[in-house]
């Protein structure tokens, strides 16, 4: 019978919840369990594009994302993880078709610069883009913005790092285990049941449940404006090392990565078709519009077969801007609503939700991104996001 | 996009049967197949088929193959697509196919996966060198394509795979060094066994392959015998050399449609893998799909063959296509089932599907 007092509860195997069950464990925190109602990375981690950038609009994006590639960069060392996390620093473009795009990326760059003087993002010309990737159709493209020490990484390895050196700091991570209550009493979190019948006394709860964040939010009582929206991905047959960067483009809602294996991930974001439920199953949709416009992208890759296709569910908030921290029922806390650009954000945001919870003064200050904020009317739109 | 009432996926044995019932019932029917041929596994079967005269013994499979492919000509409402590869199927029951380097979309009301089953392989050292093959590859080799695989022959498993395809290899004029098995006993009919031995080829049970060598092909394998509890014992290895390894080690359903559609899925090693949940009607957890044949456990081409008929005529009624002929066709297919399931070699099929049936 495994042990069922806790000192904190972490609900959600994906990067935020294993990373937040590391930090906390490594602040000294005796008794953390991990509930995962799949496999580790099941969610939106594993289903994600797991690109990485500094690229941000606003302040508390490129604020966390900057202590964040830093720690991606550091992430093997620091979780002794052997077998590596893939991670591909050889930039991040993203391209413009507009000119109201061309401002918007203007500013943030600007802002990046602002905030963190180490930021390398730059502006490129159409003919610059074209040089770096002279196979990209650059037709109606008028610039882009691109970092060479922004990439992407290997979603699953950064996750059982995490997990792994948690569970040698004494996590207890129970996968295929669903939360199907939490209890409260005057207002304080106190156990959190599972679909096994297990009743776990905590007093403390992190929900990272991801798309699921709101239901898990219910059970404490606690109302979140959070909607799960699908999104798909195609990957096709390894080739030749040709695309070293990962490519982002708002007008099309497109973007694309070559893993190291060589395999390339596609992936379109439709929101506007795209279901809003918890529903990760995948249409032949969406394989006819990846195909026309990755080809469109890259006319070479008319003749490249796709393997596989999946999908998953991203997060949504109104203004796509996570919502993290304490609520009014205490002990339980919210790290959820990353509306898609989550994945990379995890290490540090796991850093700041330990802190938070052991009580420290966190190395980010993220109150912008309190429940209250939808309240308050203070919400924060981030203009870079799919 | 193409509309038809019925998609069955799979032009071998079980998809050809599904096909030639369902139609015969009335429904219009998509038969699709990812080779340019019908016949699926029977086209190489160049041996006489055993069981009942209703599944056609003493028929080599290639004549079956024929015969049912001009069954299924003769039926207007049966449309074959060839050389086309089903590659997803949706939950608007679209299905997407590959046919000459283009995706086309085929909406079916009703599916029968008749898929089939794939080789399975074994672990050992340097089991990825060129001359390792499965054994149905060397029979689709020699009796498809006539191109000789070898010159010497180890063949892994005493099964009527392994029996069969030893002995094709044999009148193909290829030496056949030996056969092992892992099992203390012959698996295959031992009428097949005793057409091997008598040609002089040495059956070893109680024998596994330890590992294959060879520079940049197989030049030899070194095989070894277990104890009872199936553990190679050390000392007992022997020096086999050819320049192949047959693998005819058994067979796995092909379920990967059956996963995308939904289907519920269970773990039955007598059934060869992972195989759906299904009525007797061989309806699976999934409303209006059916399975026929090896992807729903493998078998024999015989029960496939009943199986498609029987899914077959299951589908038609789901659409209304029933008349006073169909009891007693369904009635005569469940009771060939049950006829060519009985036996010694019919109890392990039958302990696995008291597992599925639902």
């Amino acid at each position: 019978m495994a042990n069922n007092m806790a000192d904190a509860v972490i609900i959600g195997g994906g990067v935020h919840g294993c990373a937040t069950a590391y930090y906390l464990a490594k602040a000294g925190c005796k008794r953390v369990v991990l509930l995962e109602k799949g496999y580790l990375a099941s969610g939106g981690t594993g289903r994600s594009g797991a690109g990485i950038r500094h690229q941000f609009g606003t302040e508390i994006n490129i604020r966390l994302s900057s202590a964040a590639v830093r720690m991606m960069e550091n992430l093997e060392q620091e979780l002794e993880y052997p077998r590596g996390i893939s991670l591909m620093q050889k930039g991040y473009l993203i391209i413009a078709y507009t000119e109201t795009q061309m401002e918007q990326f203007a500013k943030n760059v600007q802002l990046q610069r602002e905030i963190d003087p180490e930021n390398l993002t730059e502006i490129l010309t159409t003919e610059e883009i074209n040089r770096k990737l002279p196979f990209l159709n650059v037709e109606g493209v008028l610039g882009g913005t691109f970092n060479r020490r922004d990439g992407h990484a290997n979603p699953f390895h950064v996750v059982q790092a995490f997990a792994e050196a948690a569970k040698r700091l004494g996590v207890d991570i129970r996968t295929f285990t669903e939360v199907v209550d939490i209890r409260t009493d005057q207002g304080k979190v106190t156990a959190v049941v599972t679909d096994k019948g297990e009743v776990i006394q905590t007093p403390v709860v992190v929900n990272c449940a991801g798309p699921h964040g709101a239901v898990v939010s219910k059970m404490a009582g606690v109302d979140i404006p959070l909607y799960p929206q699908r999104h798909q991905v195609a990957v096709t047959e390894p080739l030749e090392m040709f695309l070293p960067c990962m490519v982002l483009d708002f007008t099309h809602g497109t973007w694309f990565k070559q893993t190291p294996d060589g395999s390339l991930i596609l992936g379109v974001g439709d929101p506007e078709h795209e279901v809003k439920e918890i529903n990760q199953r995948c249409t032949w949709e969406f394989m006819k519009d990846v195909a026309e416009k990755m080809v469109f992208h890259i006319p070479r890759l008319k003749d490249v077969v796709v393997v596989r296709q999946w999908a998953g569910l991203y997060d949504m908030t109104p203004d796509s801007q996570a919502i993290l921290g304490a609520t009014p029922v205490e002990g339980f806390y919210l790290d959820v609503g990353w509306s898609g650009h989550g994945f990379q954000l995890g290490p540090i945001v796991g850093k700041i939700m330990a802190e938070l919870i052991s009580g420290q003064k966190p190395c980010i200050d993220v109150s912008c991104m309190s429940l209250e904020r939808f309240e308050k009317g203070e919400l924060i739109p981030e203009p870079n996001c799919v | 996009m193409l509309s038809y009432e019925i998609a069955v996926i799979g032009g071998g044995p079980a998809g050809l049967c599904a096909a030639i019932s369902a139609a015969a019932a009335g429904a219009s029917v998509a038969l699709i197949e990812k080779d340019r041929h019908l016949g699926g596994q029977l086209v190489k079967q160049t041996h006489m088929f055993f069981g009942s005269k209703a599944q056609f013994a003493s028929t080599r499979g290639i004549d079956i193959a024929d015969i049912l492919s001009r069954q299924c000509e003769e039926l207007k409402n049966i449309t074959v697509l060839l050389g086309a590869t089903v590659l997803g199927y949706y939950d608007d029951q679209v299905l997407t196919i590959e046919q000459d380097n283009k995706v086309q979309r085929v909406k079916a009301d009703c599916l029968v996966v008749a898929t089939g089953a794939s080789e399975k392989v074994l672990p050992f050292p340097n089991n990825d060198l060129p001359g390792i093959y499965g054994a149905g590859a060397v029979q689709t080799l020699m009796n498809v394509y006539g191109v000789k695989p070898a010159d010497r022959v180890l063949m892994v498993g005493a099964g009527n795979i392994g029996l069969i395809v030893s002995y094709q290899l044999l009148q193909a004029h290829v030496k056949v060094a030996g056969i092992i098995e892992a099992a203390k006993h012959i698996g295959g009919y031992l009428v097949h066994a005793s057409k091997i031995r008598r040609a002089g080829v040495p059956i070893m049970t109680g024998y596994t392959i330890k590992k294959a060598y060879g520079e940049r092909k197989v030049e030899g394998a070194i095989v070894w015998q277990l104890d009872d509890r199936w553990q190679p014992i050390p000392g007992t290895e022997l020096d086999i050399p050819v320049d192949a390894v047959c693998l005819a080690v058994g067979l796995t359903p092909m379920g990967e449609l059956l996963w995308q559609a939904g289907c519920q899925m269970i773990y039955v090693p007598q059934l060869g893998g992972h195989v759906p949940f299904r009525k007797a009607t061989l309806e699976t957890t999934v409303p209006g799909i059916y399975v026929a044949g090896d992807v729903a456990g493998v078998e024999e081409a015989s029960s496939a063959m009943v199986e498609g008929r029987l899914a077959g005529l299951a589908a038609a009624r789901r659409l209304g296509y029933h008349n006073a002929d169909w009891e007693n066709k369904y009635q005569d297919a469940l009771q060939q089932l049950m006829a060519l399931r009985s036996g010694p070699v019919g109890e392990k099929i039958c302990s696995g599907l008291k597992c599925v049936v639902v």
